[in-house]
Parts: structure tokens; C-alpha cells; sequence
């Protein structure tokens, strides 16, 4: 028995020690050091960076471009999910439920899927340089062109700080909801056929198919993909940096967090202060992720 | 339950086509149309990316939709010599492959240990993982910098896991695929059944025996998930790369690929960086397309746990 | 499963004791100043052939912005003149158009490259370079005698204003290489066929954009609207014309009231009606590439650029199109600074950084390029003027550089020049940012300067950034 209770200590030990040390070297020791960072005056290079307390974070409160990039992060954490997810549930409900008999995927549903999920395959980098190009102001652009044949002015996707924020936000929406129709196609095939059948007996439509039965029993899958999509909206960098103009413009009309952590750190040179904004937005997406476990703890639906 | 449900699931889908071909009523219609619409979305923009990939510069700079008088071939030789965009892809398979099998290796190690042996300590070590989730990797940037590049005075191995170096970022994309990867997993390890494993160890099978030939078996379908779930999030890596890769020829794709963006306004080669962009999704679309199955099996199997 | 007894207290501490272990050595971020390279190595001895002490064995690392001139000028001119006389030196060549993304962590890891041409859209922040004490001080290059003249040192060869303008913290630390000069660019064949004048004052600049118009041959005006400091420049040059030269200088010292002053208030105002009435369609979505090349195929007449710009249009240009540049025209009868007054800064900033490896070659090759040999050559490669004095004197020069070196010699003392862009990383990024709303129209000139004002205003009152000034 001692034996056996060393072993199985050993094992425990040798499987756990490459992950946690790992995990230690380069995930938590950064993060921890990020907070001394945050109050020193460091700009990347001098041995010794001064302890300046919470001066970084009194000047973060008058800095009009970081709390800009709190509201676009906001926006985004509200729209993303809200908007992806009602557009991925009635795809979804169409592919796998919606077919003419009502509890039956429609015709052709498979290739629907397959090709809704694209963009997912995509690097993000990719997608943002591939709408850089369908964006563009003149009548070169995938989406002007037709316009301006039309005698339509051009719409400045990018150049128009009044909108520039809305493509960006619709090329998350294009990129992220094939994802979503896949997940609650999964999460609608494991719901037993015979609750729609059940269901259609007692004369209910489509409509009502989907509001009386799919949505309650995905409730789950879509809470997961709520908290999946709002780390998505508080974590973008890659489509803001590379897609917009002057990385987060025109006029700041489309800069979030993460870009002004970076640029205030790569940018500027400012690692003590881009450490600062680095620890609010810790703080903001911790909130989130404690609010979103606190509101999702409620009764599951069992079947 | 699975396979039962996939049994109704292939059943009646027979007795659906059947269905189907007799009446399309004007919602089912309607159900195309809008299917149609987004296949549209999404499909114009990538066939137009392909489209201006063999244009002439320009054809680029005049209307959108014309179609090339000549396809120009030669773009996809200047965006592969010039450009470097098959060195990118190169870089980025390799680094993807060995990090992705690193995050399964250590990540389902982690997580079977953590959920299925409970000793003094494990819910911190499983906490210290899950808490990984919340972190912006931003908040990190500056100071995992200055990790790996300490990582290159390590005697003897430092010089090929410090800056600039694949194995170095392999090592840190591992690690910042670990909480996600444990918290899946761990959770799907809880479900799985004890009877076999217990059977086996009283049979004399040690632990490392019954992991590696019972329970990651047993668990294939979870490993799947995650494994994809992986692979695209560390092909997608842009913020990593972009501050621990400096020299051009170590560079991944989502790094090479904004670069040529980039650099594109410069040389005035907007052709090539067409040809460049098709260059990288075409092989993605491909790869995709032929193991779509097992994706979204692979998803659907994981997602619900 | 059967749950066995928790591991003992001492099994569970040899367990976690593996773990630390391989992590310890590494975890550590906090900068441990890496040892200086340049110090490890004794420079060689000194000389008047060898100024510096270089050691002919020693690799150089080199990075070229990758912009409007390209890199050949560097690989095919400076490289093989340095080489020929250290022979055995190792030329490591880079070129990137990202010089902040790919060079900053460099500098924070503490082996930067050994010369950097910082320059480009997105150049590093010299200010907190020098702040950080990044910059070597190359007041040694000044005194050191010159590449083509022992009995000449480097200092006389240059134009002041390159030491001015490259000076930090009371040392020379930035070399500015080529002499950009900044103006309104037309084609010279289109003016002519069309029998347009380049402006002398702001009206016939307006009566003439009305004349562009309507013949409906192209459209007047465009600027780089990505990128929208190509606008700012001539903003501010023009109320440095109206105000004097105290304007730009009551800028760089970030004065109060400096952005608000009077003639700010009138060129923005200026500007915002070109803005509202003549800009190209799509302007303010389009980049400098993009609106050069259209300015190439007459579909725009003007735009506002410096002398780079015909070697980096060289492949879109047609052979007649014969560039020109023009210099702002007169606001006003009385403005301080009369016609033909000319922003010129240097540009293709070269550093040596001062934790290099070889510092010491860095200051060589920096001599090198200063020759008469190297700067002409340059010149005539990638068609443009250099600070070296004279060494465009028998060259053979393009239309553009014509017209802009003319424009110089018009200009005489007039010339201004500023640098808060340089300074004020911050101060870049908001003026780019509100110049773009005020040529769409989403601000008005009040409205753009109070904004300017309140950011140069915030950047006086952090303590945590580094104030320079200029007289």
C-alpha cells in the first residue's frame, strides 16, 4: 500500500511537473512581473526603472484614447455576441430542424455548413489584409465598385471614422459565425428527434419550434458561446492593427485596448504605463468572466 | 448516447430527402434564400481575393469587378520569390505541428492528473490553470520579451529556445494554450467511465500505462476537439510572433502575410499580394474541406461536454 | 475509482520541488542590463585613416528602411565602400518598411543592430530612444576627419541644420542623410497642356483648383488620407508663412496657446476648404502609393509630398509626365515669410545605437556614407538630394530634383523646418488623427486646434515624458 501510495505520488508528480513548469515560466511569471512593471516609469531599456506607485494609473484615467478603446471594447462586447449568435441560431435552426417536414435539416444543409465555416480557417491577419483590399474607398473595392455603378456615393468602409468602427465589427461577425452554426448544429443534433415530433403533434410551427424548444434546450451552448465571443470582443488586436488605418483610426474611431497596450509599449516605449492599461483590462475581462460564470449558474434543463 | 443518436440522426435523414423532394413550402424558400445570401458573403470576397490574385496591377486599381484580360500567373512567382509567402506557410506548419502536439501532450497529462487524482494541492493547481483563461495576453507581452530572451542564456539549450527561434515559441504557445486545454480536457476526463481503468490497474497496469493505453483512448473524441481547437488558434497567433520573431525568415504566415500588406503600398505590388493572400487560403480552404468530418464531429463531440 | 489517502506532506514537496527547478533560471523578466558587447571587445587603436578604432574583423549588422529609396542604395553603394576598407568585416544586410515592429524589441532586449535607418511610417520614437540613452553620441563623427579629406572634418561637410535638427540632448545623435524638401507636386506636362500656373497665392490657388474642377480632366487635389501627416506638413508650414517662424517653434517647445495661435487658426482654415471643396473622391480612404499613382495617371493634379517622391513613382511615372513642386503661395499680403519659403528637413535618419555590438563601425559606415563618392552616387540612384554639400555638383538630375533643388536655392534663408513629430510620438498620432477629420469635415478648425492644443498640453504636464526644446 505504501508502495503503491509513493507511486502514484510520483506519477502525479511527473505528469504535472513539464505543464505547471511551463506554465509557471512563461504565463504566470510575466503576468506577475506585468503588475510590478505597471508601477514603474519603464520605457523598455534602462536597467533600473524607477517605482513610481500608482502614477501610471491616475494619468490612465485622462487618457482619452485608452477610455475610447474602453468603449469600442465595450461596444463590441455587447454587438459581437448579440449579433453572431441570433444570426448563427437561425442558420443553425435551419440547417438542422428547418427543413419542410419542420423537424428536419433543409436540403443541402451540409454544404452550407462546410462553407459557413471558412472564415474560421482563416488566420485573423489574413481576413483583416483580405477586407482591407474588399473595403477599399474607390471603385477598385469589392464593395464600392458596385456601389458607384449604382450612381451611389462610396462608402468610406475604413476612411470614414462614422463607420469604420461598423466594419470592423461585421468582419468579426462574417469571420466568427460559421463557428457558432457548427456549435449549435452539434448542440441541436443531441437534442432527441422526438421532442420536435412531440412537438409538431401538437400543431406547433416552425416559429414556435424554435422558440418552445431549441432555444431553451441550447440554452447552455449559448451561454458558452456568449463567453466565448465576449473574450473574443475583449481581446481583439489583430483585425483592429492590421485592418484600420493608422492601427485603431481614423481618429481613433476604431482603437481597443489591446491596440493601445501595444502601441503605448511598441509605440511609444511607455512599458510601465501600456503595463498599466495592461492591468485594467485584466481587471475588465476578469469582471466579465466572473459576472458571466455568476449569470450563467442557473438551472439546466435536463432531458 | 452518442451513437444512438447518430443512428436517428442517419436514419432519418433518409426519411427526410424522401420528404423533402415532395413539398418545399414558401418559408423552406425563404430558408434558402437566406442560407444563399450569407453563402454569398462569404464566399464573393474570397473568390474575389482569387480573382485579382492573376489581374494586372491595373486592373487592381480599375473597377473591382472586371475580369483580367490575361491571367497573370507570374504574381504567384513574385508573391512566392519576393515575398517569401511559402517560407511563411513553411515556418507556420512546423511551429503549429510541434506546438499543438507539445499543448496535447502536456496539456492531457495536466488535465487527467488534476481530474482524476485528488491530492492536497490539486484544486490549486487546477485553479492556477483555469485562472490562465482570464489573463489578456497583452498584460504579459513586455515581460514574456524579456523570459524568452533569458531563456537564451540557459546553458546548452538556451540558443535554441531564446528569441527568434521556433522551438522558443512553440514552448510559449504550449504554455498559453495550457488553461484552456485543462479545463476542457480535465472536464472531459471527469466524465469518462472508471470502470475500465480501475479493471486495469488491478490487473498490475501501472498509471502511465493506463493513461497512455486506456484513457487517452477512451478520450479520443474530447482530444480531437480540443486538438482543433488548438491548431487554429495557435495557426491564428499574431500578437506573439509579432513581438518574439524578428528575423524575416523565422516569421509565421498571419505575421508575413500583414507585412506583404504592408509593404505592398511600398513596392506597388498589389498583384503580387493578391497572389500572396490566395496563397494563403486556398491551402487552408483545401485542408479544411477534406477533413471537414472529422472538424466538425470533432467540435460537435467537444462543445457539448 | 478508488480514491487512495492524500500523498504525504514530504511526497507532495518532492513533487512540487521538480517544478521550479527548470523554470527558476529563466522566469526572471525584470531587465538584467545585458553586458554591453561594445565594451567586452577593446576597440582597436585610433588613427587618423581610422578615426574610431574599428576592428576590421568585426561583423556589422545594418537596417534599411525599405521606403521610397529601397535598400540597393545600401547594399550597392555604402556596403562595398565600407567593405573596401575593412575587408575582413562581415556586412550582415536587413532591410524591413516596419522598422518599430521588427527593431524596438531589439533595443529592449539590449543587442540592437550596430546602424539603423530609422525612418518610414513607422519609425521608432527618438525621443525616448534618447531618453533611454539608446542613442550613441556622434559628436565623434563630427570631429573625425572626412572620408575624402583628412585635413576636413565631417562637421564642415554637412548642412547645419543636420546637426541642428539631429541633436539631443545637447549631443548629435541622429543623422539625418537626405535633404527632404516639401511641396506641392504637379506634372509639369499637364499644367503645360492645360495651361495651368502653378499658384503664388492662396487665391489663384483656389481660382485654380475651381479651374481643374471644372474642366472635369481630373480632380484638383489629393493627399495621402491614410496617412494624414502628408497633410499636417503643409498645415503647418503654411502658418509658419503667415506667422513666421516662431510659429513652428512655439510648437516644438509645446508652449501654450502654441496650436491655438492665430496663424494656425487661419491655414487650418485654409486647408479645410481645399478640403471641402477639391479633394479627389476617396481621398481620405487612399494611401500615398495610392494617390501618387493616380496622380500619374492625370486623374489628380496636385498633392502635397516631399523630394522622395519621384524615385518612389519611378515604375508608375510615365517618361513625359516630368514632375514639378511648387511652394505654398501666399495667404496674405503680409504674411512674415514671403514667397517661395521652403520646409526642408533631412530624412532617412540613420542611429547608431549606443548598446550596439560595434558601435564603432557604425560610426565608420556613417563616415562612409558622408563621402562625396557615396552621397553623389546616391543621389543619382534613387533621384534625390543629400546633405552632403556640393555632392550633387555635376550629376545628372531628374525633373523633380530640378525643380526641388531650384525651389531651395529661391528659398535661400527661408527655410523652416520642425520637430515635435519627432519628439512627441503622441502628438504625431493625435495631429494625424485630427487632420484627417478636418479635411473630412468632421471638425472644424476650432475645433481640430483645441484638440491639438489639449493633447500638446497633456504631454507638457506628464512628467514621464521627456521634453526637448529648440530656439
Amino acid at each position: 500500500m505504501t508502495f503503491n501510495r509513493y507511486r502514484r505520488g510520483l506519477f502525479i508528480a511527473a505528469f504535472l511537473a513539464a505543464p505547471v513548469a511551463l506554465y509557471l515560466v512563461y504565463v504566470i511569471s510575466p503576468y506577475i512581473q506585468a503588475f510590478y512593471i505597471s508601477m514603474t516609469d519603464w520605457r523598455g531599456v534602462t536597467a533600473s526603472p524607477a517605482f513610481i506607485g500608482f502614477d501610471n494609473f491616475v494619468r490612465l484615467f485622462n487618457d482619452g484614447n485608452f477610455w475610447k478603446a474602453v468603449q469600442h471594447n465595450g461596444a463590441l462586447l455587447l454587438l459581437l455576441p448579440l449579433i453572431t449568435i441570433v444570426i448563427a441560431l437561425f442558420f443553425a435552426f435551419l440547417l438542422n430542424v428547418g427543413g419542410a417536414k419542420g423537424n428536419e435539416g433543409i436540403a443541402g444543409s451540409k454544404f452550407y455548413r462546410v462553407v459557413f465555416f471558412f472564415p474560421q480557417v482563416l488566420a485573423v491577419a489574413v481576413v483583416a489584409v483580405l477586407f482591407q483590399q474588399v473595403f477599399r474607398p474607390d471603385g477598385s473595392g469589392m464593395l464600392n465598385a458596385p456601389l458607384m455603378s449604382l450612381g451611389l456615393q462610396p462608402i468610406g468602409f475604413l476612411s470614414d471614422s462614422d463607420v469604420a468602427f461598423w466594419s470592423v465589427l461585421g468582419v468579426m461577425v462574417w469571420q466568427a459565425v460559421g463557428f457558432y452554426v457548427v456549435l449549435f448544429s452539434a448542440g441541436l443534433a443531441s437534442i432527441p428527434r422526438d421532442m420536435f415530433e412531440a412537438a409538431q403533434i401538437d400543431g406547433a410551427g416552425r416559429v414556435s419550434l424554435f422558440f418552445r424548444i431549441t432555444l431553451p434546450l441550447l440554452w447552455d451552448t449559448v451561454q458558452v458561446a456568449w463567453v466565448y465571443l465576449g473574450i473574443l470582443a475583449l481581446d481583439v488586436f489583430a483585425i483592429v492593427w492590421v485592418m484600420t488605418d493608422q492601427h485603431g483610426g481614423p481618429d481613433w474611431s476604431t482603437t481597443v485596448m489591446a491596440a493601445e497596450i501595444y502601441r503605448n509599449a511598441f509605440g511609444y516605449f511607455r512599458f510601465g504605463y501600456a503595463s498599466a492599461l495592461g492591468v485594467v483590462m485584466f481587471f475588465f475581462t476578469v469582471g466579465f468572466a466572473f459576472l458571466s460564470l455568476r449569470l450563467s449558474r442557473r438551472e439546466r434543463i435536463e432531458y | 448516447m452518442t451513437s444512438m443518436t447518430s443512428w436517428t440522426v442517419a436514419n432519418s435523414r433518409k426519411l427526410a430527402r424522401r420528404e423533402r423532394r415532395r413539398r418545399l413550402g414558401p418559408l423552406g424558400m425563404l430558408s434558402h434564400l437566406a442560407l444563399a445570401v450569407w453563402t454569398v458573403l462569404v464566399v464573393v470576397p474570397i473568390l474575389w481575393t482569387f480573382l485579382a490574385s492573376v489581374k494586372s496591377e491595373d486592373e487592381i486599381f480599375g473597377d473591382a469587378w472586371s475580369l483580367p484580360a490575361a491571367l497573370r500567373w507570374d504574381n504567384f512567382q513574385r508573391a512566392w520569390d519576393d515575398f517569401h509567402i511559402g517560407q511563411y506557410m513553411l515556418n507556420s506548419v512546423l511551429v503549429v505541428s510541434f506546438s499543438t502536439f507539445g499543448t496535447m501532450l502536456l496539456g492531457s497529462m495536466a488535465a487527467y492528473v488534476l481530474a482524476r487524482y485528488p491530492f492536497r494541492g490539486n484544486r490549486a493547481f487546477y485553479l492556477l490553470f483555469v485562472s490562465g483563461l482570464a489573463f489578456p495576453v497583452y498584460l504579459a507581452l513586455t515581460p514574456l520579451f524579456f523570459v524568452v530572451q533569458n531563456m537564451g542564456n540557459v546553458p546548452l539549450i538556451g540558443p535554441f529556445i531564446g528569441l527568434n527561434t521556433h522551438a522558443g515559441i512553440v514552448l510559449v504557445y504550449i504554455a498559453y494554450s495550457m488553461p484552456f486545454t485543462v479545463f476542457f480536457l480535465s472536464a472531459f476526463f471527469r466524465t469518462l467511465p472508471t470502470a475500465v481503468a480501475e479493471a486495469a490497474m488491478v490487473d498490475g497496469a501501472s498509471h502511465t500505462r493506463v493513461f497512455f493505453q486506456i484513457m487517452l483512448p477512451m478520450a479520443r473524441p474530447g482530444l480531437v476537439s480540443i486538438t482543433i481547437f488548438n491548431v487554429l488558434g495557435q495557426w491564428n497567433q499574431y500578437q506573439l510572433p509579432l513581438v518574439l520573431l524578428q528575423d524575416r525568415e523565422m516569421w509565421v504566415l498571419p505575421q508575413g502575410i500583414a507585412d506583404i500588406s504592408a509593404a505592398a503600398g511600398y513596392d506597388q505590388d498589389w498583384s503580387a499580394m493578391f497572389a500572396a493572400l490566395t496563397l494563403a487560403i486556398l491551402p487552408m480552404l483545401i485542408v479544411y474541406t477534406v477533413f471537414q468530418r472529422q472538424i466538425q464531429s470533432g467540435l460537435t463531440t467537444g462543445a457539448l461536454k | 475509482m478508488p480514491h487512495t489517502p492524500h500523498l504525504s506532506r514530504r511526497e507532495l514537496l518532492r513533487g512540487a520541488a521538480l517544478v521550479p527547478v527548470a523554470g527558476a533560471l529563466a522566469a526572471c523578466a525584470t531587465p538584467q542590463a545585458p553586458p554591453a558587447a561594445s565594451g567586452s571587445a577593446a576597440p582597436a587603436a585610433t588613427s587618423a585613416a581610422n578615426p574610431f578604432g574599428v576592428a576590421g574583423d568585426k561583423p556589422l549588422e545594418v537596417w534599411i528602411f525599405d521606403g521610397g529609396f529601397g535598400q540597393d542604395y545600401a547594399k550597392n553603394i555604402h556596403q562595398p565602400l565600407y567593405k573596401s576598407k575593412y575587408p575582413g568585416a562581415e556586412i550582415k544586410h536587413n532591410a524591413t518598411k516596419e522598422i518599430t515592429k521588427v527593431l524596438q524589441p531589439r533595443f529592449a532586449g539590449g543587442n540592437p543592430p550596430d546602424v539603423i535607418d530609422n525612418s518610414g511610417a513607422n519609425f521608432m520614437d527618438f525621443g525616448a530612444l534618447s531618453q533611454d540613452g539608446q542613442l550613441q553620441d556622434l559628436t565623434a563623427l563630427l570631429d573625425a576627419p572626412s572620408w575624402d579629406d583628412p585635413n576636413v572634418k565631417v562637421r564642415d561637410t554637412i548642412d547645419q541644420s543636420v546637426i541642428d535638427i539631429g541633436t539631443y540632448d545637447g549631443k548629435f545623435s541622429v543623422l539625418g542623410y537626405v535633404n527632404y524638401i516639401f511641396g506641392i507636386w504637379y506634372s509639369q506636362k499637364a499644367f503645360r497642356e492645360n495651361g495651368w500656373e502653378p499658384p503664388k497665392t492662396w487665391d489663384e490657388f483656389l481660382k485654380l483648383c475651381e479651374t481643374i474642377k471644372k474642366s472635369g480632366k481630373m480632380a484638383p487635389f489629393t493627399y495621402a488620407g491614410k496617412h494624414p501627416q502628408y497633410l499636417y506638413e503643409p498645415l503647418v508650414t503654411l502658418a509658419a508663412k503667415i506667422g513666421g517662424n516662431e510659429v513652428m517653434v512655439n510648437i516644438d517647445n509645446l508652449e501654450d496657446g502654441a496650436w491655438t495661435s492665430e496663424p494656425m487658426k487661419t491655414a487650418a482654415t485654409a486647408w479645410a476648404e481645399i478640403g471641402a471643396k477639391y479633394l479627389m473622391q476617396g481621398t481620405a480612404g487612399l494611401d500615398h502609393v495610392q494617390t501618387q499613382t493616380a496622380q500619374n495617371k492625370y486623374q489628380v493634379a496636385m498633392l502635397p509630398s516631399g523630394s522622395w517622391l519621384e524615385n518612389e513613382q519611378k515604375t508608375t511615372t510615365p517618361d513625359d509626365f516630368e514632375y514639378g513642386m511648387f511652394t505654398l503661395p501666399d495667404l496674405t499680403g503680409s504674411d512674415k515669410l514671403p514667397y517661395g519659403t521652403i520646409h526642408t528637413s533631412p530624412g532617412e535618419n540613420f542611429i547608431v545605437p549606443s548598446k550596439s555590438a560595434n558601435p564603432q563601425g557604425g560610426m565608420e559606415y556613417l563616415r562612409a556614407m558622408l563621402s562625396k563618392k557615396a552621397a553623389g552616387d546616391f543621389s543619382e540612384l534613387v533621384r534625390t538630394v543629400t546633405v552632403v554639400k556640393g555632392a550633387g555638383e555635376g550629376r545628372q538630375l531628374s525633373p523633380g530634383v530640378s525643380s526641388a533643388t531650384a525651389a531651395v536655392t529661391t528659398a535661400g534663408e527661408n527655410v523652416v523646418y520642425y520637430m515635435w513629430e519627432r519628439w512627441y510620438a503622441q502628438l504625431k498620432d493625435e495631429c494625424k488623427a485630427a487632420t484627417g477629420e478636418l479635411m473630412n469635415g468632421g471638425l472644424t478648425p476650432e475645433k481640430y486646434l483645441e484638440r491639438m492644443q489639449k493633447k500638446a498640453d497633456e504631454i507638457k504636464n506628464d512628467s514621464s515624458i521627456k521634453k526637448f526644446t529648440r530656439s
